[in-house]
């Protein structure tokens, strides 16, 4: 019985300690300075493919741009994405360069500390540091509104943040947008695209108990979205079943109009509206290429 | 190829109609639903011209243009009568909770629609002219991050107004259409089982 206890403190210290050693554990890597001068005007383009605007803007509530998001209900605890105005003491008007890219790069606050999943940090991965530069000249142009967003609410135990730590080493994957060789240059931007920035794989595909992304249902869609929404599959197979071909596909990316005549609604009529409706022709037909793996030079 | 193709139009509006029926709605609520089959068809028929896909038929656009008239407005706004509030349907609550919001985009829907009628004679962009950039980050001065004219950075532009609709390609106009759709949806209307 003594060594029971004994064991059970041994356990419970080294529980302790392993805690100890997550939280002290530091997760943000060295940043190179953001030299470079950036386009404002890129930086909007891939703000909108991104859906940073979407997302960060409550349109509904008739915010300003960028002044805080819509609440995101979720299992976890409902987020509110922050406000990215130029504000310096609500938004982001004292931050570097460098630490917007740990930001997007890296998910990780000029504190060091972890952001939520909610926040798609992970398929922001990649991005060059001349987009990071495009992006932050971009919102340098972003009118200052001075009230901050709601912290999030966030239950016990996902509001210890250093869990996110661990959330990080086991679900945090690398995105796959580097070209692969022997596919056309179309391909090859729809897989930078959808892979990266866009994040398509946010919605699309299942996740875990813990929020993390199921890499082998990839694209077939999710019934569990913030506020009880679902996705449909994307996969190639389930994109043809559904009748639609590429053309369809870049249209609808444009207008939200489906191949029956139909519009979306849902959270994708927002993608459309706030983000993919503001890209060009040639990026949503590389995108619909991708999604398609339909390669003309194959 | 003509039969064919009125064979195949044929088919589709009778299996939308046997989807209607198949759904059990009935009053007002099948009315709503009819409304919005006729408009989703006329999206149909006039999407392969918009995509320059198809010859170009100002006939063909002006049609859809008045179907989509016909439906929109107060048309549209008095199939959602208050009182049907509780009936099962995509409706949201949310039509009842934010009944100026839909208001205005019927009303908008009326307005370009009659926009899309007299830019049919205009044809397609003869490029995709991107839009406008200031508009990207929602912006006021530099357009780019949040104000009036620039859209891009969340800047809401303000609307076209039905004279310069008129002076529009008409794919434009009918791109402003299917975003309107597509808002009032995204508000709207409740997602698919």
């Amino acid at each position: 019985m003594r060594k029971l206890i004994l064991s059970a403190v041994a356990l419970a210290a080294a529980g302790i300690a392993g805690v100890g050693v997550v939280v002290a554990w530091p997760i943000k890597n060295p940043v190179d300075a953001i030299e470079m001068t950036g386009d404002a005007q890129r930086g909007a383009y891939l703000a909108r493919a991104g859906r940073c605007i979407a997302c960060h803007t409550n349109w509904d509530g008739g915010g300003k741009p960028l002044a805080g998001g819509a609440p995101l209900v979720t299992a976890f605890g409902t987020f509110y994405p922050p406000n990215m105005t130029t504000s310096k003491g609500a938004g982001i008007g004292n931050w570097t360069a460098e630490q917007f890219a740990a930001a997007l790069r890296q998910g990780v606050s000029p504190e060091g500390n972890p952001y939520y999943p909610a926040f798609p940090y992970p398929f922001y991965a990649n991005l060059s540091d001349q987009d990071i530069a495009d992006l932050w000249a971009a919102f340098q142009t972003v009118p200052a509104v001075d009230e901050p967003a709601p912290a999030n609410d966030v239950s016990f135990p996902y509001d210890q943040r250093w869990g996110l730590k661990l959330w990080r080493a086991a679900y945090m994957f690398p995105p796959s947008t580097r070209p692969v060789e022997g596919k056309s240059d179309e391909w090859n931007r729809g897989r930078q695209l959808v892979e990266g920035v866009t994040h398509c794989a946010a919605c699309h595909t299942g996740r875990n108990f813990a929020g993390g992304r199921k890499l082998e249902e990839k694209f077939r869609g999710f019934d569990g979205l913030p506020g009880g929404g679902r996705s449909p599959a994307i996969t190639p197979e389930a994109l043809r079943e559904g009748g639609w071909s590429v053309s369809d596909l870049a249209y609808a990316l444009k207008t939200g109009i489906m191949p029956d005549g139909d519009a979306f609604g849902g959270s994708m009529g927002e993608v459309v509206t706030y983000g993919t409706s503001f890209m060009s022709d040639a990026d949503r037909e590389a995108m619909a290429i991708y999604l398609l793996n339909e390669d003309e030079t194959q | 190829m003509k039969l064919k193709t009125i064979l195949a139009a044929a088919a589709a509006s009778s299996i939308a109609m046997g989807a209607l029926a198949h759904s059990g709605a009935t009053g007002i609520v099948l009315e709503r639903m009819q409304a919005m089959s006729a408009m989703s068809e006329a999206v149909k028929k006039v999407t392969p011209i918009m995509r320059g896909e198809a010859d170009y038929d100002a006939d063909t656009v002006r049609a859809a243009a008045q179907t989509f008239e016909e439906h929109s407005g107060t048309a549209m706004t008095e199939l959602f009568p208050r009182d049907n509030a509780n009936e099962k349907s995509y409706a949201k609550p949310a039509i009842w909770e934010d009944w100026e919001e839909f208001e205005r985009l019927a009303v908008r829907l009326e307005t370009l629609s009659q926009g899309l009628a007299q830019a049919a004679d205009n044809g397609l962009s003869a490029d995709e002219a991107q839009a406008d950039t200031g508009a990207m980050m929602g912006g006021d001065a530099s357009a780019m991050m949040g104000g009036d004219t620039s859209a891009m950075m969340g800047g809401t532009s303000s609307e076209v107004s039905m004279e310069e609709l008129a002076q529009m390609p008409a794919d434009d106009v009918f791109a402003e259409i299917s975003q309107s759709c597509s808002s009032c949806h995204t508000r709207f209307r409740a997602e698919r089982d």
